[in-house]
């Protein structure tokens, strides 16, 4: 278990130094890596700042990436979904609800993330998209509906001191004051 | 073809409902769930409490309080007191958790199964026929919708406006049926962005494609392709329930992308993520400066905004797409109505609710998860019949 374990770790601190890189540039530092067969195939930060796009997290640009990778080399949506399914990520806070749920439509294998993240958790915080759920019986589809396994605390600490310098020097991209919607409208 | 889903019951007339943040009953027929309690001593009722919550703690219930109090003869209190959620095999002691199991036999309990509300009350009057159960908190809703709820009859009239166009581009190609999203600034009328699902793609978009060759110029295109879309002369269009018409719309088959054979396909490009980029994208192209700008000096734009009320750059660019409207075809997944979050859009309008993996009230219900750090309005609009009048097949 030690060598698994040290491979956990070794891939977890790639994707803290995306993760890294993205408080260097002033967003919010997230970072992520996909491992195939032992081997990162792809990483990925936030970029929700530079691109003024909020959904752009670290692992969907990871997935953009890898998708059009292997378009271009010609596999097609049934080879890109087996090559998924052989992924494991590695992300330093835990996936969002929208991350979730796209990492179940893809069918990846397996995660691992840094600390949780109890606002938009969806790997059990708030929601539980990583299980294949059965909560849908009367989906007759509910059978292509893949679970990934999720594994969290995998170096939170690292994750969370990098997130706590990001929101001490400030979101530079926070509305100013910061409120309550209610109040905005 | 009538709209094949019962819910809609084919409206005459325009409609907008508002999705609620829990699903709505009748106060007296909220759902319930069964728990075991039991009567105490009062004198034991601190220490059972305590130990209660460390080792079980109510946790999808902290609506619900943990000890009931009632006056039996000549004022004495009676109190009983929650355990724990009841499991299969009711009232037996097997069922019970260890340490439950434990605290019965100490106390020398006597348990009974009841009934306890599932969900917090949200009136007054879902409170009191809840406590006629056992006893719940209530605070009343801190989430403030008036003003974005109660349309005036010229809202209505361009909501429904938005929905038919939104409806006739999600049926615009031949044959196929996808989802639509259009975002919409409701206080200038105007289309930010639009777009259809570009998880699988066919006609001319896939001719374009294999010309390019590349995904990155396909993007491109895709971007190009969208302006065109907004000029789009409306086509009337229908939309149905039924499979095979459905089979398209990303957000109700979000796992079926890899069925596809078509040429050029992309899982996760659902038509509110690609509106998204797109509007994005306008931020970026009409405000290029603003991300080189110091936060210093962004903060300073941002007060003489403040002082000079209005006609300045930070209230023509907002933040993401706060103050703005989306509309969609298809009630959204889960990947698409939290991307809407993370984007700050203030109210959702779909037409077509999504049982099958919907995330504003069909499976998930985002609008009511209170953790999240912004919260949207979710309205379904019901168009009059003859807008749904199938003419894709």
């Amino acid at each position: 278990m030690a060598s698994y374990a040290e491979e956990t770790v070794k891939f977890m601190k790639l994707a803290l130094e995306q993760a890294k890189d993205a408080l260097v540039n002033l967003e919010v530092p997230v970072g992520c890596v996909f491992v195939e067969d032992g081997e990162v195939i792809a990483s990925g930060r936030n970029r929700t700042t530079e691109t003024r796009n909020a959904t752009r997290h670290a692992e969907m640009e990871a997935i953009d990436f890898l998708v059009e990778q292997w378009q271009k080399n010609g596999l097609s949506p049934l080879e890109v979904s087996e090559r998924f399914s052989k992924c494991t990520l590695y992300v330093t806070c835990e996936p969002c609800i929208m991350c979730a749920a796209a990492l179940s439509y893809l069918g990846i294998k397996e995660a691992y993330y840094g600390c949780g993240n109890d606002k938009f958790g969806g790997c059990g915080s708030i929601l539980s998209l990583h299980t294949s759920c059965s909560e849908l019986p009367t989906s007759e589809l509910a059978s292509s509906k893949k679970g990934f396994k999720c594994t969290g605390g995998i170096m939170a600490s690292e994750a969370v001191s990098l997130l706590r310098s990001f929101y001490e020097q400030g979101n530079p991209n926070a509305p100013k004051p910061h409120r309550p919607l209610t109040q905005q409208v | 073809m009538r709209m094949k889903n019962t819910e809609s019951a084919s409206p005459q007339v325009c409609q907008i409902i508002h999705i609620p943040e829990k699903p709505s009953f009748l106060p007296h027929l909220q759902p319930t769930v069964n728990v075991l309690a039991s009567v105490i001593e009062p004198k034991d009722a601190n220490t059972l409490v305590r130990k209660l919550k460390q080792i079980a703690p109510l946790e999808n219930l902290q609506h619900v309080k943990r000890v009931r109090k009632k006056c039996i003869d000549e004022g004495k209190p009676q109190l009983s007191l929650l355990l724990c959620l009841a499991v299969e095999n009711d009232g037996e002691v097997d069922g019970m958790p260890y340490e439950i199991r434990e605290i019965v036999k100490s106390y020398q309990l006597s348990t009974f199964i009841t009934k306890v509300c599932k969900y917090a009350a949200t009136s007054k009057e879902e409170w009191e026929e809840q406590c006629k159960l056992w006893p719940t908190s209530y605070h009343p809703p801190t989430y403030n919708i008036s003003g974005i709820t109660g349309f005036s009859e010229e809202e209505s009239q361009s909501v429904f406006g938005f929905m038919r166009h939104t409806i006739n581009l999600a049926t615009s190609s031949i044959g196929q049926v996808v989802n639509a999203a259009v975002i919409v600034d409701p206080s200038t009328k105007q289309v930010i962005a639009s777009a259809c699902d570009q998880v699988i793609f066919s006609g001319s978009l896939e001719n374009e494609v294999s010309k390019e060759g590349s995904f990155s110029n396909y993007l491109e295109n895709l971007k190009a392709s969208n302006l065109e879309n907004q000029q789009m002369s409306l086509l009337d269009g229908s939309i149905g329930d039924s499979k095979h018409l459905t089979n398209n719309v990303a957000c109700v088959h979000p796992w079926q992308w890899a069925m596809q054979s078509s040429g050029s396909w992309h899982p996760m490009r659902h038509a509110a993520i690609v509106a998204i980029e797109h509007s994005a994208a306008r931020d970026l192209q009409l405000f290029p400066d603003y991300n080189a700008l110091s936060p210093l000096k962004k903060q300073k734009i941002k007060e003489s905004d403040f002082k000079s009320n209005g006609h300045s750059y930070q209230s023509i660019r907002p933040y993401l797409c706060t103050g703005y409207d989306i509309y969609l075809a298809w009630e959204p997944c889960a990947m698409c109505a939290m991307a809407l979050v993370h984007q700050r859009v203030r109210r959702i309008f779909f037409s077509s609710p999504n049982s099958n993996a919907g995330a504003l009230g069909s499976v998930h219900r985002l609008q009511g998860e209170r953790s999240l750090n912004h919260h949207y309005a979710v309205f379904r609009v019901m168009l009059p019949e003859e807008v749904f009048r199938n003419k894709v097949v």
